[in-house]
């Protein structure tokens, strides 16, 4: 299944949606319109490349591929949200919060269209990630189940209490990738009691072997 | 259906404006092999007869054609076409032609993708798959730079060297002689272009392979009843995946006609796999 598939169809999904019911961003999309960003963020494994047209594409851009666009942002997903505030774009270059190369103008007119479509990043993308990381969990087991453990972290302090009670979307993910957390502590502790019990087994043949020495 | 055959107004239909494809080198059409045999689904044919045969099974299927894609895949074909469209590396200004496009889930958006100054084709053998894709394409405000054309994979009615990217998207295992096929594919790719063919594969578990098998012999042909009343179609479309070349298979075949860098990518379980190839 390719996860980063699913993560941008959904990203994709919701923001052509807001666009739809938004006459004004209209212009602000016009603006765009045949320009290409990509925006690395730190939190996910993927990079993603927004095409604009009258709509706006969501890609993925693969390992093995050049990173063609007309601007690249790098950043974490609390400076995207801060990226809101277009007359911060400086600051946040200054501090080293924002990599930005090429057209700066790009990156201007996309945080105008995402102020305007007023998109809540931290929500849309835990909500896609959060189900992916329950989606993989079960495919891949084990080995998976240690990153999800590490982004379920994350994505606890993102969501926060309030966000589980009303986002009911997003609950059920993090509940199972608790679970799987669960699980995961539960087989190391079968794991150290199994490494032990063999310990006291090679311990228990070793011993009469030196007897019989 | 040879290509030459049918007269150049009902060959070419398109929204834009057609001085975009210069003119067109006839690639030669007998193949010398009309006596021989080819398989159809499960069936042994004339191979004369198979691309006719396809056509019909196509012309029944294409109004419920993209529901029935829905259905049989659960949606995830969507998410295999995202992702071939991800490791095609296309960019605006390209020139993209979604061979055996039917109803033009790619060629949509790569149209929006490559933008005014690209190009997207938007092939098809079969007329009312052309025509279902040509009426979605309008409704979605998909218009100027995609043009449709009708034609045979076998002989490509473009010139050498044209395309950046080429995709054949559920499309090769109805071709009647693929290695034909590939060859015009790769001539009319730009060095440096690259194909992608996504495709129903080899599923990689017996596990998986079994209950596929389950599911695409009893249940596809059932759901294809249910749906657009052709339990037929359905039928073919079962057995022609099963006939289909697996993973390494149609590598090898990519690496004989040209291709170079060839790979391809398992997508659920193997059940379809992307294969790539570039023309340097
Ligand atoms: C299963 S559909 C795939 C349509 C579309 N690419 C998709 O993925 O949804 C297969 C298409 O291949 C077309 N086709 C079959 N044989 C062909 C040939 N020799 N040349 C071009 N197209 C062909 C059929 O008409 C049909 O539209």
């Amino acid at each position: 299944m390719p996860a980063a598939q699913l993560v941008s169809s959904g990203i994709e999904r919701i923001i052509n949606q807001l666009l739809k019911l938004d006459a004004s961003s209209v212009l602000l999309l016009q603006k765009l319109s045949n320009k290409q960003l990509s925006v690395d963020i730190h939190e996910l494994p993927w990079i993603f490349k927004f095409s604009f047209s009258d709509q706006v594409d969501v890609l993925t851009v693969m390992p093995d591929e050049e990173l063609l666009s007309d601007c690249h942002l790098a950043l974490s997903l609390s400076t995207l949200q801060k990226l809101k505030d277009t007359s911060q774009i400086t600051r946040l270059i200054q501090n080293g919060e924002l990599v930005l190369e090429g057209d700066v103008a790009i990156a201007q007119q996309f945080s105008q269209l995402i102020t305007e479509l007023d998109i809540d990043w931290e929500e849309l993308l835990s909500k896609y990630t959060g189900d992916l990381l329950a989606h993989n969990t079960f495919r891949l087991g084990k080995k998976l189940i240690h990153s999800a453990k590490a982004k379920a972290n994350r994505l606890a302090t993102t969501l926060g209490d309030a966000a589980i009670e009303e986002k009911r979307i997003a609950a059920p993910a993090i509940l199972v990738v608790d679970f799987c957390d669960q699980v995961n502590e539960l087989r190391s502790a079968t794991d150290r009691l199994s490494a032990k019990i063999s310990r006291l087994e090679s311990q228990s043949t070793l011993s009469p072997n030196k007897q019989s020495n | 259906m040879s290509n030459s055959q049918v007269p150049q107004s009902e060959h070419k239909t398109k929204d834009a404006d057609s001085s975009n494809i210069p003119p067109i080198p006839q690639e030669p059409t007998g193949t010398g092999e009309d006596d021989s045999q080819t398989h159809f689904g499960f069936k042994q044919v004339d191979k004369t007869k198979k691309a006719s045969m396809v056509a019909d099974v196509f012309h029944s299927v294409a109004a419920k054609y993209d529901i029935m894609n829905d259905m049989m895949s659960m949606g995830i074909h969507r998410l295999w076409k995202r992702f071939t469209i991800d490791c095609s590396g296309v960019r605006a200004g390209h020139k993209v032609l979604d061979l055996a496009g039917g109803t033009g889930d790619l060629a949509a958006k790569f149209s929006k993708i490559v933008g005014e100054k690209g190009q997207v084709v938007l092939a098809d053998i079969n007329n009312a798959m052309l025509k279902v894709g040509r009426d979605k394409l309008r409704n979605k405000g998909v218009v100027g730079n995609l043009e449709y054309v009708q034609a045979n994979a076998e002989m490509l009615p473009f010139p050498d060297n044209y395309f950046d990217v080429i995709t054949i998207a559920f499309g090769l295992r109805n071709v009647t002689d693929k290695d034909k096929a590939l060859a015009s594919m790769y001539r009319v790719l730009k060095p440096g272009g690259r194909l992608l063919v996504l495709e129903f594969s080899k599923p990689q578990s017996e596990m998986l392979s079994k209950a596929y098998d389950l599911y695409s012999f009893h249940l596809l042909p059932k759901m294809g009843k249910l749906v657009a009343n052709d339990s037929e179609s359905y039928q073919y479309l079962a057995e022609s995946i099963r006939m289909h070349p697996d993973q390494e298979t149609l590598k090898a075949m990519m690496e004989s006609v040209g291709f170079e860098q060839t790979t391809f990518h398992n997508l659920t379980g193997g059940i379809v796999a992307l294969h790539r190839g570039f023309k340097f």
